[in-house]
């Protein structure tokens, strides 16, 4: 019976191990996925994506909800003389601005019903600014949502999406 | 040598036993897929109003990064999840409901039928979800099933699902439905009409 006990302390051990990290690395794993995918799909970088209206047929995400206006810019903001530039046009109903970053924290969501929005996303590590987001992570992505159950309104929420901007700026110091 | 095979086959039934722990637990596994969890439940709808934030526990954070990844968090929208009738049995593209609710605490709300994927069913008749502004004021009602219904009432198609569950989303929630859910909140209703084929 002694020889099993070393044997069953490190098979205890390893498995609450790999138990702890198989949690850890999921989200940024499985966002990570997600990114690539949404790359793949012609998803821009540093720039919003006109979007399709999220039918079986065109739904790249999860949940996605056929009844919401989606644009997304992914951003890579690993470089610290950089930043971004977001501008969210105006909208008459519901829309939101909401930043997400590489282990899926939504660390930002800015409101914008019947305005418009313009905000600077800064590098991870920099001070924060008046009228700017500092981003937890390098790498991320930010969603517009627009509510737009109908095809009309999904066309016409599109049109206010001429005036979405998602811009990288070297920034002089 | 037969001690170091015992070592060596504990570190291999360890790790696949702790990676297959946490990937069952966290809602990871094939086919374990409901986001059907969280410690708000309301009328057997549940949620997690951790959703979307630094605060989410690991599992919750795990499970929705693989089942409503881009989430946001509770002060812009709530969602709550259900996968069985009010019988308690789970939601098939066999059977007929009839979903009925009334005002919702939030700014603006819908109901969403994804299948067990997370993914809207792949059927093309343009029906896979009802909200607020279709339903009016006051209290509604919808049909979920695989066909649609006669009449002009409002219509949720199953067809494709095959076990499938429901999510309410709550947007602009009022405060008062983040502090006391449970009083504040009456969640929609899913009353069993009929089964198909399989029976029950």
């Amino acid at each position: 019976m002694k020889r099993w006990a070393g044997p069953l302390a490190v098979l205890m051990l390893c498995a609450l191990g790999a138990h702890a990290l198989t949690l850890h690395f999921a989200p940024a794993v499985i966002m990570d996925r997600a990114m690539a995918a949404l790359a793949e799909r012609g998803v821009a970088l540093h720039a919003f994506t006109a979007p399709q209206r999220v039918t079986p047929q065109t739904q790249t995400v999860v949940r996605s909800s056929p009844d919401l206006y989606y644009a997304l810019c992914r951003y890579d903001l690993s470089d610290p003389a950089v930043r971004l530039s977001v501008r969210m046009g105006a909208w008459p109903d519901y829309q939101s601005l909401a930043f997400f970053d590489a282990r899926t924290d939504n660390f930002a969501t800015l409101r914008g019903t019947g305005r418009k929005v313009a905000v600077r996303l800064l590098p991870p590590g920099r001070a924060p600014e008046q009228g700017a987001i500092v981003s937890p992570t390098g790498r991320g992505v930010i969603l517009i949502r627009r509510l737009a159950p109908t095809p009309a309104r999904f066309a016409a929420a599109a049109e206010a999406g001429n005036a979405d901007a998602c811009q990288l700026e070297r920034v002089s110091r | 040598m037969r001690q170091s095979l015992r070592y060596l086959g504990a570190v291999v039934a360890g790790s696949l036993l702790g990676l297959g722990s946490a990937l069952w637990l966290a809602g990871l596994w094939p086919q374990r897929s409901t986001m059907a969890f969280g410690d708000v439940d309301v009328g057997g709808w549940r949620s997690d109003f951790a959703i979307g934030s630094e605060a989410a526990d690991p599992y919750t954070r795990a499970r929705v990064a693989r089942h409503g990844l881009l989430a946001l968090a509770k002060t812009e929208a709530v969602y709550f999840t259900r996968a069985t009738d009010d019988t308690g049995a789970p939601l098939r593209e066999a059977c007929t409901y009839i979903l009925s609710g009334g005002t919702m605490p939030a700014g603006w709300w819908s109901v969403t039928l994804y299948d067990a994927s997370s993914m809207l069913p792949a059927n093309t008749d343009g029906a896979l979800s009802i909200d607020a502004e279709r339903t009016g004021g006051g209290a509604w009602s919808a049909v979920i099933a695989p066909e649609r219904p006669a009449g002009e009432g409002l219509w949720i198609s199953s067809r494709g699902a095959d076990t499938f569950d429901l999510t309410l989303r709550l947007y602009m929630p009022d405060v008062a439905l983040l502090a006391d859910p449970n009083t504040v909140l009456t969640p929609p209703i899913i009353k069993r009409l009929s089964c198909g084929e399989s029976g029950a």
